[in-house]
């Protein structure tokens, strides 16, 4: 027994306009400053219907923690939103999830936040996700991952009550995505399907979107780096990165997650480059166990990107896209990494990214795959 | 072979929490009890606790226990009888089974969060067992 969980999805050129239908009186927008600037919050603002009353909070930081997250939940509880629209990146949406938590139940705690048990959330408002970059598949996941205050740390916080209702995938807010941005984000779909794949919690929901993510990301992602307004490649690689995102969702995460987030902890790292960095060296340590799993992934790569194993490919696509695999090129000193190495075995440890990667992984497994990375 | 559950069932468990490996490297800050709740169902008549008193990747202790005379402990792993006979058969996925509500899992979430792969082994641990049902 298991579950398929996913939003209802709008997509492709023009979906924005899906907003004007949305039957809400009193709607929080949650983005955060640079897309305020970039008159984005104001286009959702004209989108809504005319008679909506519209709140909105935009000071999240990059790695919010809860408390940043739920930094205005006094006046959010007083303007009693019936509908909450996160537009912007994974941080943005996943801080707009913890709003809906706190809201909904401001009587619980940041870690009460789990899978465990029933919440009664989603009666409180309905949510509506809007990604403003195309990789990290929050607005397709029942995750959020909110920085701790006190260490580093990054805590992966679930509640299947936490999905939103609706993502809309608009190309348009895409095109504008820069170069860094679009790389990281891309790697990190990628990630993000190569690992519900040969994931232990894998299914055939998860398995055919992950094929047809890569599908989509690998075969568009070289166009959407020659010419970042392709509308046509940039709707691709968006719907490519959400579908890895509901892949991994309703399958897991792998070991390269849980090496990233140590690693995006301790440097500032960002996710996808951190996930990307060590995948290449997780996909060869997992080799030994879905090695035909990895082939039947492999063979989706368009051939002037493929090697002979999906190790190799991912280094050559990640060549010409600029994705380090090694932590120098990720601009962290040796001496710093070295430095770090048992903190980042000890998060690494810790991580759930542990409990469903297909091969089982001990702290020696861990150092190894830490080392790898150095170059 | 013993049965589950018995003394000499949770003997035989204790024993192969021990001996795993994978257990005490995942576990070796861990510190706190469990009860695994076995669950009155049509199969079984009665709610008996197994009780683990856990510490550093090993089990210092472990004890079969009726409703009621159970030690506190800090976490409680819980389930009906037929679902422990599969969870120990290797059926179920010891954390999936707590998602689709096979088992309900009790205690300081913050703290499990990080101990979510050691959690998992434990359970585990159970179809490591030569066990006999009743
Ligand atoms: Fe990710």
């Amino acid at each position: 027994m298991w579950y398929y969980r996913s939003p209802t999805i709008v997509f492709g050129e023009d979906s924005l306009s899906f907003l004007n239908s949305v039957k809400s009186r009193r709607c929080l927008i949650v983005s955060d400053r640079n897309l305020e600037k970039a008159g984005i919050v104001d286009n959702i603002k004209e989108l809504l219907p005319e008679d909506c009353r519209t709140m909105i909070f935009s000071s999240i930081d990059q790695e919010p923690t809860f408390s940043q997250m739920t930094s205005a939940m006094d006046s959010i509880m007083k303007f009693k939103p019936d509908h909450i629209v996160a537009v912007g990146g994974g941080s943005v949406i996943d801080t707009a999830k913890v709003i809906l938590f706190r809201y909904a139940r401001p009587d619980l705690d940041f870690y009460d936040l789990t899978p465990l048990e029933y919440l009664g959330i989603k009666e409180a408002a309905k949510l509506i996700a809007i990604p403003t970059t195309s990789g990290t598949g929050s607005e397709c996941s029942w995750a959020a991952v909110v920085s701790d205050e006190r260490e580093k740390r990054k805590n992966e916080l679930a509640s299947s009550e936490i999905l939103p209702d609706y993502a809309i995938l608009d190309p348009a807010v895409v095109t504008g995505l820069p170069r860094k941005q679009t790389v990281s984000t891309a790697v990190d779909a990628m990630t993000h399907a190569i690992e519900a794949y040969v994931s232990t919690w894998r299914n055939f929901y998860s398995d055919a979107l992950a094929e047809k993510a890569l599908e989509l990301i690998t075969g568009n992602i070289a166009e959407v780096l020659h010419d970042p307004g392709d509308i046509q490649a940039r709707n691709s690689v968006h719907i490519g990165a959400s579908m890895a995102g509901s892949s991994f969702s309703n399958s897991q995460i792998g070991l390269a997650h849980a090496l990233g987030h140590a690693l995006g902890a301790i440097f500032k790292v960002p996710h996808g480059t951190s996930v990307g960095l060590f995948l290449p060296a997780v996909v060869e340590f997992n080799s030994t166990v879905v090695h035909d799993r990895y082939d039947r992934l492999n063979s989706i790569f368009p051939e002037s990107m493929r090697d002979k194993t999906l190790a190799g490919s991912l280094r050559k696509i990640f060549a010409t896209m600029g994705q380090p695999v090694h932590i120098s090129d990720a601009g962290i000193s040796k001496d710093s990494y070295n430095a770090a190495k048992p903190s980042l075995e000890k998060l690494a440890m810790e991580s759930t990214g542990l409990v469903a990667n297909p091969r089982e992984s001990e702290s020696a497994d861990i150092h190894m795959l830490l080392e790898e990375v150095m170059g | 072979m013993p049965v589950f559950p018995s003394n000499d069932w949770v003997n035989s468990f204790v024993e192969e929490i021990n001996r795993n490996r994978k257990y005490e490297d995942t576990a070796k800050d861990w510190e706190g009890d469990f009860n695994f709740v076995v669950e009155k169902d049509q199969k079984f008549h009665e709610t008996v606790y197994i009780y683990l008193d856990l510490y550093h990747g090993k089990c210092r202790r472990g004890g079969l226990y009726a409703a009621g005379e159970a030690p506190k402990a800090a976490f409680y792993y819980s389930g009906p009888y037929q679902n422990w006979v599969r969870l120990i058969n290797g059926e179920f996925d010891p954390l999936k089974a707590v998602l689709v509500g096979k088992f309900k899992l009790k205690g300081s979430m913050m703290k499990i969060m990080r101990y979510t792969a050691a959690a998992k082994e434990l359970v585990r641990t159970a179809n490591l067992v030569d066990t006999q049902f009743e």
